[in-house]
């Protein structure tokens, strides 16, 4: 039997030497080890779990449960109005400021929600230059906020929408773009008006665009832990925070994040099922960025006002908040601390993001070269993470490197916690949670270089090393930019796993910023915040330059 | 000398239960150059690149001027084979100009004998004034002659050429043959092609393997496979041809256009077999001296001659339809017709 055993096993491995290496061996390490956060949470999902999850189960979790659909709910009608109405002007019609439009659009996702969230709260408030001026003028009297209480559900799913729209609106008018005017000459010829051939041909053609982009705004909001906290609202992702923070109680918070992941996942699923059936019609013929139709002064005017409400709440209100916040407390930009803060988060942004180029890399390369089976499921899954809330990620990066800890403590190699706590911890955790972005874009362009410029490169004598080396990163320099920087911004924004596993005594931009607001010294959050936003400019830009060249490259 | 011996060379791809090559074997000389024919996914590419390390086989044993580089214990990874390639789609680094493209696998030599090697070859492949383009800068037998000049700057001694000539329009793809040809032979390698374009055999082959489902059909010097086809699939896929029945005769054979001569042995007691005859070599005459008659069916101008269908009684006594090329001027009184066998008609027996 064990013979056997053992006679297969040399079979199998003589038929597979060719991938048996230190390029899948160490990949498939890799890829393992960014999965383990993830493939740790399910089991403790099966656990009957302590007092305080009983607690929790029959307590807290229906709250947390109908919050996030309520909020999940808003946030999906909301961005699939504006998103899909500002798609739709943008580029099916011509007016004045169009060109303009179509690139401030997207300018909201260079503000991390939870910041928009308390510029909105600081615009409204007693204090704020609006209500001031209000009272002053109207004698305008409602309370503590101006208008209505907006550290509530309603103002939380505003504030969510139109800090999330843009992913619809990218998509979708990518999506429009891209098809053919043929299709909406024949709804016109068949006698549809705009409005008809809006609701009858181009909505459903859109729709798995349109449903992708309402998808990524409703992981974002599942993501999101610093506005719902700050508004007050009690959601799957703050219930993780008071498992872990509050109740102490790891097994409570790995279940909650096991029950989100597994939300996410079939969130995930459902997306990619009706994806699979998307065909881009017909790609031959005119694409209707050709052929703008101009709308008339009044009907522009109303298209205008249509699209300048989103840009102007996501963005400028947010935006000029800030700036004037940062005038308030000029004098902190001079601070010691805060320069310290700019360091961690710079030097923190550096570190995970030149790591995830190089695994990417590494990743991508590797899979193109020894195309087995395992090893791109792997890679599948360690890329899954970007699609998991940052809270769930660091609850799942702690449990093996507790693990780990203890094991150190047990064999008597040291008395105190070598790695949970560290930066060690903090980019690990990065790793797996931004895998995606990094490994996406190096990916993309990978795909770009033909198979045989590699080939040829190892004809003429070149090992799979200096392949790498000197064929395909000199071709991936613009692609490992881009992830490179696409990488560094989300981690100089991200609030809710740093805050999880960060270093005692540690902080970055994102928590100062946070932890400012939260204490109501909103306007001291100003300058930390600021300099998010600013870097925020780059990823932004670079998304808009990516679609264009996307949305014209016709070849 | 022998260059490359292939022997008994299979490949199952994992999922397929029929094999992609099934047991190939083959002798290159040096200065050979060798073609491998046969329609796309007949799994001519698949043993290209099993020559050339990126495919593994499944059994078989493949030498390089003599060193095992596959058996069932040695495998040797593509870049210590030391075999050059020609991509289908050239597979220049975009990023890199034409005298680093060439110089690309001369990474072992320094830099003055690098620049030596690259010029000469920059002038053997014809390529004066170039070498500081790039590819997207030029042309598509500008990009191949880059290829080939990339590939024999290390002095590979064997060069595999995938597709060559489809990716060019067909003026170009003449001249490019012959330049190819010439290129090759001058620097002493020898080269194995792969091509579903049977003009390109012809063009450039010394000898040619037929391949279709990953079996050799034929193998042998293009003019015999063109002549004497073994079967009608080869036959029909080298050109037009006539495929007729005839009777086995003293010397020959007999058929209804008239006796071919035959020393080919034949397997006793075989009366009758089937025969190849190009349309080539056959005539139409004037009178019906020596000649059989036919019924013109259609006659289409092909520009250097004229292609005339018509029909005739086979032996049996059947009607079959029969294709003759004539001269471009030539013009058919009436329906009837006078056909002849030419002299010296190669016998091409089919299925022996």
């Amino acid at each position: 039997m064990a013979v056997r055993f053992f006679h297969k096993i040399t079979k199998w491995s003589w038929r597979h030497r060719r991938y048996l290496n230190s390029w899948t061996t160490g990949v498939f390490l890799i890829t393992l080890l960014i999965s383990l956060p993830l493939l740790v949470i399910s089991p403790e999902m099966l656990t009957p779990g302590s007092e305080v999850w009983k607690h929790m189960l029959s307590n807290l979790v229906p709250v947390y449960v109908k919050n996030t659909v309520v909020l999940m709910t808003g946030v999906g009608i909301l961005t699939f109005v504006m998103g899909v109405g500002t798609a739709w002007l943008v580029s099916m019609y011509r007016f004045p400021g169009r060109n303009i439009f179509s690139w401030a659009l997207i300018l909201p996702l260079s503000i991390p929600a939870y910041i928009s969230g308390f510029a909105w709260a600081g615009f409204l408030d007693y204090t704020s230059p609006l209500y001031t001026f209000f009272r002053q003028h109207f004698q305008t009297d409602t309370g503590a906020y101006l208008f209505f209480n907006i550290l509530s559900m309603p103002g939380a799913i505003m504030v969510l929408s139109f800090a999330l729209y843009p992913y619809v609106y990218l998509i979708t008018r990518a999506y429009i773009v891209r098809q053919s005017t043929m299709l909406f000459e024949v709804s016109a010829s068949l006698g549809r008006g705009p409005w008809g051939t809006f609701f009858y041909t181009a909505l459903p053609l859109a729709r798995p665009a349109i449903i992708a982009g309402v998808s990524l705004a409703l992981m974002e909001v599942l993501n999101d832990y610093g506005l719902v906290r700050y508004f007050g609202i009690d959601t799957f992702t703050t219930g993780i925070f008071a498992a872990w923070f509050s109740f102490t109680d790891t097994s409570a918070a790995l279940k909650l994040s096991g029950y989100l992941m597994l939300f996410v996942l079939l969130l995930l699923l459902a997306e990619r099922l009706q994806r699979g059936k998307i065909r881009y019609a017909d790609t031959s013929g005119k694409y209707l960025s050709e052929q703008r139709r101009t709308l008339k002064p009044h009907a522009g005017l109303l298209a205008i006002l249509f699209i300048s409400l989103p840009l102007l709440a996501g963005f400028i209100i947010p935006f000029g908040m800030l700036l004037y916040w940062s005038a308030q407390t000029m004098e902190l930009f001079w601070d010691q601390q805060f320069w310290q803060l700019i360091r961690n988060s710079l030097t923190l942004s550096f570190l995970a993001a030149s790591l995830v180029v190089v695994i990417a890399l590494l990743i991508a390369f590797t899979t193109r070269t020894f195309p087995l089976w395992v090893i791109r499921l792997f890679a599948k899954i360690s890329t899954l993470g970007y699609a998991i809330p940052g809270a769930v990620v660091a609850v799942g990066t702690m449990v093996p490197l507790l693990w780990l800890d203890h094991q150190f403590i047990s064999l008597s190699l040291t008395n105190k916690y070598l790695v949970t706590g560290t930066w060690i911890a903090l980019l690990y955790a990065y790793l797996v949670r931004f895998m995606a972005v990094g490994y996406n874009s190096i990916e993309s362009g990978m795909q770009k270089i033909s198979i045989s410029m590699d080939e040829a490169s190892r004809s003429l004598g070149l090992s799979i090393g200096n392949t790498l080396r000197k064929v395909n990163i000199p071709m991936l320099k613009y692609s490992m930019v881009t992830a490179f920087l696409l990488v560094f911004i989300d981690v100089l924004k991200e609030l809710p796993l740093t805050l999880i596993l960060r270093p005692f005594n540690f902080d970055t931009l994102a928590i100062r910023a946070f932890e400012y607001a939260s204490d109501e010294r909103v306007a001291e959050a100003g300058p930390a915040a600021l300099v998010i936003v600013l870097t925020g400019f780059v990823p932004v830009f670079l998304l808009y330059k990516f679609m264009e060249k996307k949305v014209y490259d016709r070849t | 000398m022998i260059v490359l011996e292939i022997d008994g060379l299979y490949k199952k791809f994992a999922g397929s239960s029929d094999f992609a090559v099934n047991d190939f074997s083959i002798r290159i000389k040096q200065d050979e150059i060798f073609g491998l024919l046969g329609e796309s996914g007949c799994g001519k590419t698949t043993i290209l690149r099993m020559i050339s390390g990126f495919e593994e086989p499944s059994k078989g044993c493949i030498k390089i001027h003599g060193n095992v580089v596959f058996n069932e214990r040695v495998c040797i990874h593509p870049e210590k084979r030391g075999v050059g390639i020609v991509f289908q789609d050239y597979a220049l680094f975009p990023n890199k100009t034409v005298e680093e493209n060439i110089q690309f696998g001369l990474f072992r030599f320094s830099s003055k004998i690098r620049k030596e090697k690259s010029d000469k070859m920059i002038r053997l492949t014809g390529l004066e004034g170039l070498g500081g383009r790039y590819p997207h800068e030029l042309s598509g037998g500008q990009k191949q002659r880059v290829a080939l000049a990339r590939a024999l700057a290390p002095e590979p001694g064997l060069i595999l050429m995938d597709e060559p000539f489809s990716n060019l329009d067909s003026l170009r793809k003449n001249q490019m043959r012959e330049e190819v040809r010439r290129i090759i032979k001058s620097t002493g390698a020898t080269g194995i092609f792969v091509t579903h374009d049977t003009k390109d055999v012809m063009a450039i082959a010394d000898r040619a393997s037929v391949i279709r489902h990953g079996v050799t059909l034929q193998t042998g010097t293009p003019g015999t496979i063109y002549n004497t086809p073994k079967n009608e699939y080869i036959a029909h896929f080298f050109g037009k041809t006539n495929v007729l029945s005839a009777r086995v005769c003293e010397g020959g054979f007999q058929t209804p256009v008239g006796f071919i001569a035959s020393d080919t042995p034949l397997p006793s007691g075989t009366t009758q077999v089937r025969l190849s005859i190009r349309p080539e070599n056959l005539e139409l005459s004037d009178s019906e001296m020596d000649c059989v008659c036919g019924n013109v069916k259609r006659e289409s101008f092909a520009g250097e001659f004229k292609e005339v269908t018509c029909t005739i009684k086979d032996i049996h006594g059947k009607d079959i339809q029969l294709i003759i090329y004539a001269p471009a001027d030539h013009f058919c009184h009436k329906d009837t017709c006078f056909i002849k066998l030419k002299n010296n008609t190669p016998p091409g027996i089919l299925d022996v």
